[in-house]
This record gives C-alpha cells, structure tokens and sequence, in this order.
C-alpha cells in the first residue's frame, strides 16, 4: 500500500512537472527515474554548446540505464539542491562526482565507486605559491559541499589560511584570477578539464585525500535502483565502455581525437565575443528568458491575488481576521525569499512525503513572499484613504462590503498602483533567486554557460541586459495599465 | 412616546480610563430643531455620533424612531438609512461625481432606481443652490458647495432624523451663510435636527432647544432665549461670555 502511494505520487508529480513544461516524457513501458545533478562541474556533468548535459557522469548513467533498461530523468538542480532533493525525496538518487565519506553515508548509499579522484591545489598564473606553507595568512576558494572544501577546512588551522566558500566553481576560479584568494582546492579532473580548456589557472600540488566518487541514493531508499546501477557499471568496465568514457573526458588526447564528433569537450573552439556567446547559446537564453517569463507571470498574477485578499483581510472589522492577515504579512515577509524557497522545496516534502515540483515551489515561493508585500500595501493603500470616506457610506445605511467596494477600494487601488508596479518589478528580480531549487531561469542558465565556458563578465553582462530589457518592458506595460486605470 | 424621535437614557462611552459620556440623558421630539452647544471636548460630537452608532456607545441606551439602535441585535444598516447625517469635512466620494455621491446609496440599497434616484438628485441640488453641479468631482467644489452637496446626499435617503457634527467649523466664512440657508430651510420644512455647531446666531433663531454639555454632562436644557439670556449655571455662563464676546 505504501509503495502503491509513493508510486502514485510519484506519476504525480511527474504529470505536474510535464504539466508546466518540464522536459520530461513519461514513458509506460520502462521506469524513470529523477536523478538530480549540478551541471557546473565539468568533466562530470556539464552543458555543451547544444545545451545538452554530457561529461563522466551523465555518459555512465545514460549507458548503465540503456544497458539496465530504465529511463533518467536528469535535472541541474545544482549541488546542495541535489543533496536536499535526494534526502527529501523529491528526487530518486543524484550524480554528480560526489566523493564517497563517511558523513554522507550517513544520510545517503552509495554504488561501487566509478571514480577515483584526488584533490589539488591550483593557483594563479604566474603566481609564486608552491605550496600549502605558503598560503598562511592568505585567503583560499572552495566550492561549497566538495571533497576540495573539507580538505581546505581540514588543514587550515595547521596552514593559518581563510577558506572562502562558493556555490559554483566558476566563482572559485574567479577569486583567485581576480586575486582575491590565493589559491582553490579541487577535483584534479575538475582542474584539469578547466585549465585545459584555457582557465588562467595552474596546478601546483601533487593529488591527495584520493576519495572514490560515486553514485548517490537517500539511505534504505530506491535499493533496486543502486542495484541496477552497480550491475550496469560492472558490465561497462567489462565491455570496456567504461574506459572509453573515461578517457574522453579526462585525458588530454582522447579529447583531441573525439574533437571532430563531440564539439562539447572543448569549448576552446568557441566564439568568444558577446555576439559569439549569445549566438552559440541562443537556444539556451530562449528557454531561460521563457522560464523566467513564466515564473514572472504566473508569480505575479498569484501573489496579486493572494496579497490582494490577505490585505483586504487585514481591514475588516473582525479582529481574528486582522489579526491573521497581520501574522501571514510578519512571516512571509519576514522571511528571505531563498530560505522560503528551500522550505518549501526541500523542507516540505519531507513533511507531507510527496515531491513538490520545482517550478510550483517557486510560484508558492513567490506568492507567498511578494503577496506577503503585496497585502501590506493593499492594507495600507486601503487604511490611507480617510477615515471620514468610510464614516459617511456607512452613515447612509451602506453595510461594510458594499462602502468598501464602491468607496473605499476605487481610491484605495489609485494610492496602490505604484507600488504594484514596484512589486512586479521586485518579483521579476527575484526569480533569479528560485536558481536555487534548480529552475531553468535565467540566471541558472547564465551559472550553467558559464561553468561552461568560464566567461563570466560577458555571460553575466548578457543576462543582466537581458533582465533590463525585461524590466524595462515590464515597466512600459504597466505604466500604459496605470494610464488606463487612471482615465 | 410616539412624539419622540430620539430618547438617550443613560448613555455612558469611555475610552479606556477617558470618560466621555458621564451619563446622558437626551430627548428629541418629532419636527424639533435641537442644538448642542458647549467647550471642546465636552463630548457633544461624541453624542452625536453615538446616535447612528458610529461610536459603540459604552452603555446606556439609545431608541430613534422606536428602534433600539443600542441593542446589538438590531440592523444598523437599516436604521442608519433613517438617519442622514453631515460632517464637518463633508465626506463627499471623492472617486464619484456630485451626482453619483447623491444616487450611490439609493442604487446601491435599492430604495431607487438609477434614473428615479437621478431625478431625485437634480431636485435636491436645485433646493441647495447647485444644480449646474452634477457631473463636477468634489474636488472642484469649494467647501461651501461641498458642504451642501454632502447635505443634499443625506437627504436622497429620505431620512427622518439628520444629524450634523459642526458642519460650518470647517468652512471659509463667506461659505458658513449659504450652508445655514440650506439647514434653515429644512427645520422650516419640519425636519427633524441635531445640530451640533459654535454658529450662536443659527442656534439662537433656528433651535427649538439648546443643550448645553460640559465635560461629558448635560448641564442645561433650555429654550434659546433661555439659554442665551439668562443661563443657570456658573459653567454655561462662562462659556456664553467666551463665545459671544468674540
């Protein structure tokens, strides 16, 4: 009966996801499973110019599933969100170079490993560290949740280093370029790939702490799955297609030679001008802007109405509903936007154990926060209009409802009207913040060209000229609504 | 019983540990002008209010028309439609034109249809001296003619009792002739009023009885030439040389 419950579930939540587009097609015949990944960490996983997802990991997984009979369903949610997906439930297992250490295998089993790797120090071109000694005092880059972050947190005190800690490895790379750490802790084949791929980075240690990576399901769960897994990477080692992924990925002339076939191994061949980056990315700003739109609009139209109605709550006479609509204002508002996203996200599930989609865990993210600033300025809009306009439409016999609705709301909305545009503004902007629960928006696919192409000032000016023309659009619209409104 | 229109027995309001109304008892008879004098602060505009409920009276009861307006089980709304009331900053819609303040509650209450309460509306802006005013928006207005629509809006409902909270207070002087013409003509027309005003000279020639309260009491109750020429108490006294002397 259980089983029966989470499977049902599970097709629910996989209708809902197809439901708001999400690229998944359910097929009957063979089961799919949601397997969660951080697509900003080549050779692993990362997108090709296709925007396609390739690397170690994904090649591994694809073939063991063709060789297994199963289907994937991969989702970039990034690191940290695969890790939370995964514990709540929301997604099935995760793959994504994940070291194998005791403290996650408490939470988590593991499969057999399918990769040895071992952490190195990189720094700067050309600049004079060698090695650890010479790092005390100095600021070092990690990304967040790797085996490379333990390490440096691990030897530190010893070293008298600061560790800084990143969400993706792009802005590690980054703070040490731009000087302000001195070195970064990394995979050797993360490292590797990077700097082959033209990063101004050298490697200055020999590899050490060698972890295996594996393979990744919530603890006593999807066992089946994890069994699959394991048979399926036996067999492609015997097969002797687990060596040719290998090699494609990490060794430096089996990349040359699959060049010809595979363009997503290199990206030393692309254009790097802005025109280069928007034309080879096109399709992936598209989908981008397109989620970004759509979590715009169906975020507003919800926190409109949501905020509408928790203001109006909060001006009637009963104070049970003042005082609700008081509460809802102080939580949601009170809350950061990217703490409620993970909440909902990965917190919930885990209470009601059935999976949220992601892009209705940011539309509730975005109704409950910006309706929460919504419904205080309809609250207020309504309690600034003067006392005396209500008095007299009650004094002429008019209940409540009616005064509200034919007096006190048509001047309430004129005094809002500013503030809504203000408000769909902040909720335009604020999407950006939903990349964290994973969604295709348009700042996660500028964080995943970029763990691409290490481009980040001319990615990152793309996207914030992307946001102002949306801004500036969105601005227009409504001033020509407000006119409307007003005539 | 049946004569009178509004009968106060005992009517206590506090705010918190303020007392306002220390215990008022207050009669109206039918077709009878009374108007409330007395310092600010004294709770008269308080009473009035008390009157159509717009202030929940602490205690006490309030009967108008036979209606116990103090009884929680009573439909205030209902009762409200009997009593007009003008406030001192007129309270005119400002969303709707002068025409649409007037047939709004009509309409909305369905005493009316629209064009019965349109008629209607052009008649009582010609009695108060607007009648090219029916599609301007308050704002246009000055505080005169804002003041006379608001009364005019009042009187759509067909009340039988108006009551008007200082309605000159807040009017340029040379507007104060026009709105009290206006109310003249009504007493003359035997409506009944609770005027709570400073206008001595509109108490003095329109009123059928002057009230006068301090510091949440009735102190006296008199007809006007009573009142005015010779008070009985210390406190009414000193207030009437306050007032007059100005």
């Amino acid at each position: 009966m259980k089983k029966f419950i989470a499977i049902l579930s599970a097709v629910c939540g996989l209708f809902i996801l197809g439901f708001f587009g999400q690229n998944n097609h359910v097929q009957a015949a063979e089961k799919t499973y949601t397997i969660d990944t951080d697509v900003t960490f080549p050779p692993f996983v990362y997108a090709n110019t296709q925007n396609k997802y390739v690397g170690i990991d994904i090649e591994l997984l694809k073939a063991i599933a063709k060789e297994e009979g199963f289907k994937v369903n991969i989702r970039p949610v990034g690191f940290n969100a695969a890790v939370q997906s995964v514990t709540a439930g929301q997604a099935d297992g995760m793959i994504a170079g994940m070291s194998i250490t005791e403290e996650r295998k408490q939470k988590f089993d593991f499969s057999d490993p399918y990769y040895s790797a071992g952490i190195v120090m990189a720094v700067k071109e050309g600049s004079g560290i060698k090695s650890l000694s010479e790092l005390k005092g100095k600021r070092v880059a990690v990304k967040t949740g790797t085996a490379g972050a333990d390490y440096a947190n691990s030897i530190k005190d010893k070293y008298g280093f600061e560790v800084v800690t990143f969400d993706d490895s792009d802005s590690v790379y980054n703070d040490v370029i731009n000087g302000n750490s001195a070195a970064c802790f990394e995979d050797s084949a993360v490292m590797s790939y990077a700097i082959k791929n033209g990063l101004g980075l050298k490697v200055v240690t020999k590899p050490t702490n060698t972890t295996e990576v594996g393979f990744a399901v919530k603890k006593g769960e999807n066992q089946e799955l994890l069994k699959m897994f394991n048979e399926g990477l036996a067999k492609l080692k015997a097969n002797g297609q687990y060596e040719k992924i290998i090699k494609k990925y990490t060794s430096g002339t089996a990349t040359s030679e699959t060049k010809a076939k595979d363009t997503s191994s290199s990206s030393s061949s692309e254009d790097r001008t802005v025109m280069g980056i928007l034309k080879e990315n096109k399709s992936a700003f598209i989908s981008g802007i397109l989620e970004t739109l759509k979590l715009t609009v169906v975020g507003i139209f919800c926190a409109t109405i949501f905020g509408v109605l928790i203001g109006l709550l909060g001006v009637l006479p009963n104070k049970f509903c003042r005082g609700l609509s008081t509460t809802i204002i102080y939580i949601f508002r009170g809350l950061p936007l990217i703490v409620l996203a993970l909440f909902i996200y990965n917190g919930v599930p885990t209470l009601i154990g059935t999976k949220v989609p992601a892009f209705l865990a940011g539309v509730i993210t975005l109704m409950l926060n910006e309706g929460a600033y919504t419904a205080a300025f309809v609250k207020g809009g309504i309690e600034s209009v003067d006392k005396g306009q209500m008095e007299a439409a009650r004094s002429l016999g008019m209940p409540f409802g009616k005064s509200m609705r034919r007096v006190i709301l048509p001047q309430g909305i004129k005094l809002m009207i500013p503030s809504f545009i203000n408000q769909f503004i902040i909720t335009l902007k604020d999407t950006s913040i939903l990349s964290v629960i994973g969604l295709l928006e348009l700042t996660q696919t500028g964080k995943i060209i970029i763990a691409r192409n290490l481009e980040g000032f001319r990615v990152w000016a793309i996207v914030a000229v992307i946001y102002l023309v949306i801004i500036t659009g969105l601005t227009l619209l409504s001033k020509w609504i407000e006119r409307r409104i007003n005539n | 019983m049946t004569d009178l229109k509004v009968n106060v027995t005992n009517l206590k309001k506090n705010y918190g540990s303020n007392h306002v109304l220390k215990g008022i008892d207050f009669k109206v008879a039918n077709n009878e002008v009374v108007v409330l004098i007395g310092p600010s602060g004294s709770g008269k505009s308080t009473l009035l209010r008390c009157l159509n409920k717009l202030e929940e009276p602490t205690s006490g009861s309030i009967v108008i028309d036979g209606n116990d307006i103090s009884d929680p089980k009573t439909n205030i709304d209902k009762a409200r439609e009997n009593i007009g009331m003008v406030f001192q900053h007129f309270n005119l819609f400002n969303n709707l034109s002068v025409g649409e303040n007037i047939m709004l509650a009509p309409v909305e209450l369905g005493k009316m249809t629209k064009e019965e309460a349109q008629a209607k509306a052009k008649e009582l802006l010609a009695t108060v001296g607007l009648s090219d005013k029916f599609d301007a928006m308050p704002n246009s207005l000055s505080g005169g003619q804002k003041q006379r629509v608001a009364i005019a809006r009042a009187l759509a409902m067909n009340p039988d009792v108006m009551l008007f909270d200082e309605p000159t207070s807040a009017l340029d002087p040379e507007m104060v002739g026009d709105v009290l013409e206006v109310m003249k003509d009504l007493a003359k027309e035997g409506m009944t009023m609770v005027v709570v005003t400073h206008e001595m000279g509109f108490a003095k020639e329109v009123a059928d009885r002057v009230v006068f309260m301090a510091d949440g009491h009735v102190v006296e109750v008199g007809k006007p030439q009573d009142i005015f020429e010779n008070p009985q108490h210390e406190r009414t006294k000193s207030f009437l040389e306050k007032v007059i002397n100005i």
